[in-house]
């Protein structure tokens, strides 16, 4: 049996991949991991529930979204650009990293013990947080909204409410994410 | 002369059809003092009146997720409005508390209550019109030896004039049943009778599968041909409908028992009818149903042989579908069907198909411990040509169907 190859161009946290010979079905958890080295994203159970294998796919229009890679084939992202949890922290000239505010949040609420569901969850919230930024919402809605943002995510270390919280502190203090209404 | 002697008669014919209205509008709104019955019945009757009731799905409508058994509050679509199953726990006030074992008989066969109320025909009682007395009393027994539950039905939301329950007269004149439903197949052995009774009347498949005319009636020059009641199309379930797509009746049996079959697992309401019905059958009567659906000699299942599909199509199958449905379309078990076989890619008109792939399904558990995965919808992530493509090669590939579904019917299912 011959394996067919096609080649995918993709950009992957702001970098250009590829052409790249990538063979047809190959789902995208295992380009990410044996073509361009990019281990952080994790494969749970490998039919798309746990979501321990999103990443980022940003649209045109500058919206972005959650897709699952270990059901998803590398062949889908041609022509796309994501973000994994690799593309998060930012890197100074001394090759320094400061975690993104969501990364940070998780870490100072002890948000994860294995860590396993981890870049799942810091993919879910910095989109949750993005589409915030578009469309804010009111502060007696936030709870829900990030119970639902969150809801196809499973941890099976802390009981979520640590993320939760973590996720709520970085909305509120991030201007812009809650609506003001007449009473401030 | 004349306009003097229309004038009285006109205003006569005019107060006359307004009290008939009034006398119709008190029957079908005046409540029931009748008192309050005590029933009792022996184990082994409770326990036939259960099976009876599951063979006859009550739970389905009279019962909503989170609600109370029986309670009713389901809502059924349809396209006069939303028509909510009734509760018909033992509650004196909300339920059928105050009903004989008689009017009981009366209500689930004429569609017709105590007071003279009538029911709307999302009430099957076109079908349960030849229940027995035995297993309508058996229910009866079961029903009011359960829980009373004192929760009010929600009002049903019909518009005027679908609101006025009394023109059910005129309906139940043109449409209501007397007879048998047409036989979908030939046979006379004891199986195939016990399996009409259970098909046509118990289950009363013909509700869904049987196409609708304009009235809300049944098609019965066409039974089991398959009927559009929501989202999904309840499919032709008739013996060359069921042959044509690879159904055979051991299969058939397999699927009404467990949800799950080498054609595919039970979705929407049929996931709902297996739930709550058919999964408690006996073998005896899955083999009866079967029996009749097929006929005592069944057409031989339709073998399709694997076809290569379009290119473009196969592209978004391994992108998008190969995951859970394999790279072949094997499957994975408990996970998603296979595509190989799949009853549902070889209907004809492909509504179900596209809907699925539009919207996805979510996660279902089966009797024992049969589950699947939930399947994301693709609505978002597909163009209608890139979903037509995809549909395309599902059909050419595994359905022995040619591929001609139009990006247009994708569209146009989108937009439901």
């Amino acid at each position: 049996m011959t394996i067919t190859t096609k080649p995918i161009t993709l950009n992957i946290n702001g970098k250009k991949q590829g052409p790249i010979d990538v063979p047809e079905g190959l789902m995208m958890i295992d380009f990410l991991h044996e073509y361009v080295h990019l281990t952080g994203s994790r494969l749970g159970c490998g039919q798309g529930v746990c979501h321990a294998c999103v990443v980022i796919e940003d649209e045109a229009d500058g919206s972005s979204h959650e897709t699952r890679t270990c059901i998803t084939g590398a062949h889908y992202f041609d022509g796309k650009t994501i973000r994994t949890v690799e593309g998060h922290a930012t890197v100074d000239d001394k090759g320094e990293e400061t975690p993104s505010a969501v990364q940070q949040a998780f870490m100072d609420h002890y948000s994860f013990q294995c860590g396993y569901c981890t870049p799942g969850f810091v993919n879910a919230a910095t989109v949750f947080i993005e589409g915030l930024k578009r469309n804010p919402i009111a502060r007696d809605e936030l709870e829900e909204a990030i119970l639902k943002a969150m809801n196809n995510h499973i941890c099976r270390c802390t009981g979520y409410v640590r993320y939760y919280e973590a996720i709520r502190d970085v909305v509120l203090n991030t201007p812009g994410l809650i609506k003001e209404t007449a009473n401030g | 002369m004349a306009k003097r002697r229309i004038l009285p008669a006109l205003s006569i014919l005019v107060i006359l059809l307004l009290v008939i209205v009034a006398i119709l509008w008190w029957r079908e709104h005046r409540s029931n003092d009748n008192p309050v019955q005590k029933v009792t019945a022996t184990d082994e009757q409770i326990e036939r009146g259960r099976y009876a009731a599951r063979a006859a799905d009550c739970a389905a409508c009279h019962t909503v997720e989170g609600g109370g058994l029986f309670a009713g509050g389901f809502p059924m679509e349809t396209p006069f409005g939303t028509v909510h199953g009734s509760n018909i726990t033992p509650s004196a006030d909300h339920g059928i508390g105050r009903w004989t074992a008689e009017d009981f008989r009366r209500g689930v066969r004429e569609g017709v209550t105590p007071t003279g109320r009538h029911l709307y025909p999302a009430m099957p009682y076109n079908s349960y019109h030849l229940m027995s007395d035995q297993d309508l009393d058996d229910i009866y027994a079961y029903l009011m030896t359960r829980p009373a539950i004192d929760v009010p039905t929600p009002e049903n939301s019909l518009p005027f004039p679908f609101n006025q329950r009394f023109l059910m007269i005129g309906w139940n004149l043109l449409f209501q049943n007397t007879d048998p439903l047409p036989a979908v197949s030939k046979g006379d052995s004891e199986l195939w009778v016990r399996g009409r009774y259970l098909t046509d009347v118990m289950g009363h498949c013909a509700e869904c599968h049987t196409p609708r005319g304009m009235f809300g009636q049944m098609n019965l020059d066409k039974p089991l041909e398959g009927g559009t009641l929501g989202r999904f199309k309840a499919a032709d379930i008739t013996p060359e409908g069921l042959a044509e797509r690879g159904w055979t009746p051991e299969d058939l049996s397999r699927f009404l028992a467990t949800g799950n079959a080498p054609q595919g697992s039970a979705f929407s309401e049929m996931h709902m009818v297996v739930a709550l019905s058919t999964q408690y059958l006996n073998k005896n009567d899955l083999k009866a149903m079967t029996t009749y659906l097929m006929g005592d000699q069944p057409p031989a299942a339709k073998k399709v042989a694997i076809q290569p599909g379009g290119e473009q199509g196969r592209a978004h199958y391994l992108n998008l579908c190969a995951g859970c449905h394999g790279v072949s379309g094997e499957g994975k078990p408990n996970v998603a069907p296979a595509m190989a076989g799949n009853a549902t890619i070889r209907q004809p008109d492909a509504v179900n198909l596209i809907a699925s792939v539009l919207d996805g399904l979510p996660e279902q558990s089966f009797p024992g411990t049969g589950h699947m995965q939930s399947m994301p919808g693709f609505a978002a992530k597909m163009n209608d040509q890139q979903m037509a493509e995809l549909v395309n090669y599902t059909r050419t590939t595994w359905g022995g169907l040619p591929g001609d579904i139009k990006p247009g019917q994708i569209a146009e299912l989108r937009g439901h």
